[in-house]
């Protein structure tokens, strides 16, 4: 494409470092901008400028944050004794967006994937722990996907916080998540969240 | 398969193609793209390459996709869509799979090939695929505990080339693995032994017609698991595990040793004995799947008289069309070669000559 501009192809370029975004939607949305007055970009760039810039991981369920400890594990309406483990920062969302969980999360940042070259340790999996130790922790949930990674880590962290007493429980795996839980729909979650079991360590 | 139509695979940019139900004759020189044909039917009823070439491979130069489609009855069809790195598609009247392993198994197909030999001159690696082609093609069960397998298998020896690297030993770890490969190490072992137990009469009937010859054959299944369970070999090796940074024991180890006249074929058998022998494995492999499916497979021969000289290649077809082995799809560098026996034997057989990814 020939933008006749360096001002404009510098932005069109901006927009396709994001994903799912090709050079004509990128087009669209800087001539889109263009038509616009001129405050519509600048607090477009602000608003994205501050977000990046102040986000942060919530020091306690490392899900994001804007303070230091997120609204979540702040809010004295939360039941800080369930705990629900999941891969990531989106799975939050989807069980959020269900409006059934009243417990607190624990985002690992991902699944044990040495292949992939994620260890226990490159997950946020030694914090649960002292979690779950040192609070009053009473149940733990994990709402991990149904893959061989998946279980792979769901057996990992069970032992690894077993010995404190909790009861570990997981997610109705036999309903589809479409193989990731950002996508179940919001009414399924919830009943899943409702119905989990109790998780069955198969070498004890 | 009435009709095969490909678009950009291998050599072949556009082809369609009529068959007879009974034999089809692929003659022409090498490299003209005969056994490409057979390949395409090979890949549309199992999802891959017989020879293990990726789909890469597979498009025709300067294409960036191909698709095979075969209508196997009046409203029976199968389409594959592929472009390499970007989609794999497979089709059943317009219903794409979910999975590509749901296909495999719904139409059955052997395919003998001059490489075949390796069954027996190669390592265990070749006839651990033999078995599991064969149940594949016959439990999709089957093909889930083997992927679950392999892939746990795959993440376990990554784990142990990890904490080799870091020098810190990670025993919850491996235990986590070494707990999710037991349930699929044991359906595996027991599907595997039923299978030979089940395939060797039918394999020891063929080969006494192939090869008039009065030895005895054996097929002996060998696995550690025999004697020991999954979980204790686990244990016992980790030591050594853990210095040679890979699973050294399971059903990936497991071996079919075949046997001949009371010796190892690979040492004790002639060249001739042992091309009779393969050929007697992947007979009784169509007979083996054509029962138990209670579906004739497709039987797809390519370079037969590298097997077989001329007289035996007559004896074959005559006992594949006396058994009525159903469909038979067979290739040769002889023009005339093929012809002059099949006339004698079949009632209904098509010849076409292949050249430069044309049949003309
Ligand atoms: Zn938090």
């Amino acid at each position: 494409m020939n933008f006749s501009s360096t001002l404009i192809e510098e932005a069109v370029m901006a927009f396709t470092a994001l994903p799912g975004i090709g050079k004509k939607t990128a087009l669209r949305l800087v001539l889109h901008l263009i038509d616009q007055p001129g405050q519509t970009s600048e607090q477009f760039s602000e608003a994205i400028v501050k977000m990046r810039r102040n986000i942060k991981h919530c020091s306690i369920c490392h899900n994001v944050s804007d303070a230091e400890i997120c609204a979540i594990c702040t809010s004295p309406k939360r039941n800080s004794q369930i705990v629900c483990i999941v891969e990531t920062i989106r799975d939050v969302m989807a069980i959020e967006a269900t409006g059934q969980f009243n417990g607190v999360y624990h985002v690992l940042g991902g699944v044990i994937s040495p292949i992939e070259g994620v260890g226990p340790d490159d997950l946020n999996i030694e914090s649960l722990e002292k979690r779950v130790h040192d609070k009053k922790v009473k149940e733990v949930i994990m709402a991990i996907s149904p893959t061989i990674e998946g279980d792979t880590t769901i057996f990992y962290i069970s032992k690894k916080i077993k010995d404190s007493g909790v009861n570990i429980s997981t997610i109705a795996r036999g309903i589809s998540f479409g193989g990731e839980l950002e996508y179940a729909d919001e009414l399924t979650l919830g009943r899943s969240i409702a119905t989990r079991l109790p998780y069955q360590d198969t070498d004890k | 398969m009435l009709e095969l139509k490909l678009v950009n695979f291998k050599n072949y940019e556009d082809l369609r193609v009529s068959f007879s139900p009974q034999l089809n004759c692929f003659v022409g020189m090498n490299g003209m793209g005969k056994t490409n044909l057979l390949e395409a039917i090979y890949y549309l009823c199992m999802t891959k390459s017989n020879f293990g070439t990726n789909d890469r491979q597979m498009v025709r130069q300067g294409a960036d996709f191909f698709r095979i489609e075969g209508n196997f009855a009046e409203q029976d069809k199968v389409v594959a869509k592929v472009i390499p790195g970007k989609q794999k598609k497979f089709e059943r009247n317009d219903v794409a799979y979910d999975r590509l392993l749901e296909h495999i198994g719904e139409i059955p197909v052997v395919m003998i090939v001059p490489d075949d030999t390796q069954l027996v001159s190669e390592g265990s690696e070749e006839r651990r695929r033999f078995i599991d082609n064969t149940l594949s093609q016959l439990e999709t069960g089957y093909l889930k505990m083997l992927m679950t397998y392999n892939k746990v298998l795959k993440q376990r020896n990554a784990a142990l080339k990890g904490m080799g690297k870091s020098g810190y030993y990670d025993d919850q770890l491996i235990q986590a693995y070494n707990g999710q490969l037991l349930a699929p190490a044991d359906f595996i072992y027991q599907a595997r032994k039923k299978f030979i137990a089940e395939f060797l009469p039918v394999f020891q009937r063929f080969y006494r017609v192939i090869s008039n010859d009065a030895e005895q054959v054996a097929g002996v299944y060998v696995s550690k698991l025999e004697n020991d369970s999954l979980e204790n070999l686990l244990r016992e090796n980790e030591q050594k595990d853990r210095i040679l940074q890979r699973t050294t024991a399971g059903i990936h180890r497991d071996d079919l040793k075949f046997i001949i006249g009371g010796n190892p074929l690979r040492k004790f058998g002639s060249q001739g004995q042992l091309k009779s022998f393969v050929l007697a494995l992947k007979l009784a492999q169509f007979e083996f799947l054509k029962q138990q499916k209670e579906k004739k497979p497709l039987l797809l021969l390519d370079d037969i008289f590298d097997k077989l000289d001329r007289y035996r290649v007559a004896q074959l077809i005559g006992l594949l069309l006396d058994q009525d082995f159903g469909q038979i799809f067979i290739t040769d560098t002889h023009e005339n070669r093929l012809e002059k026996i099949v006339e004698q034997y079949a009632t209904n057989y098509r010849k076409f000559t292949v050249e430069n990814g044309k049949i003309i």
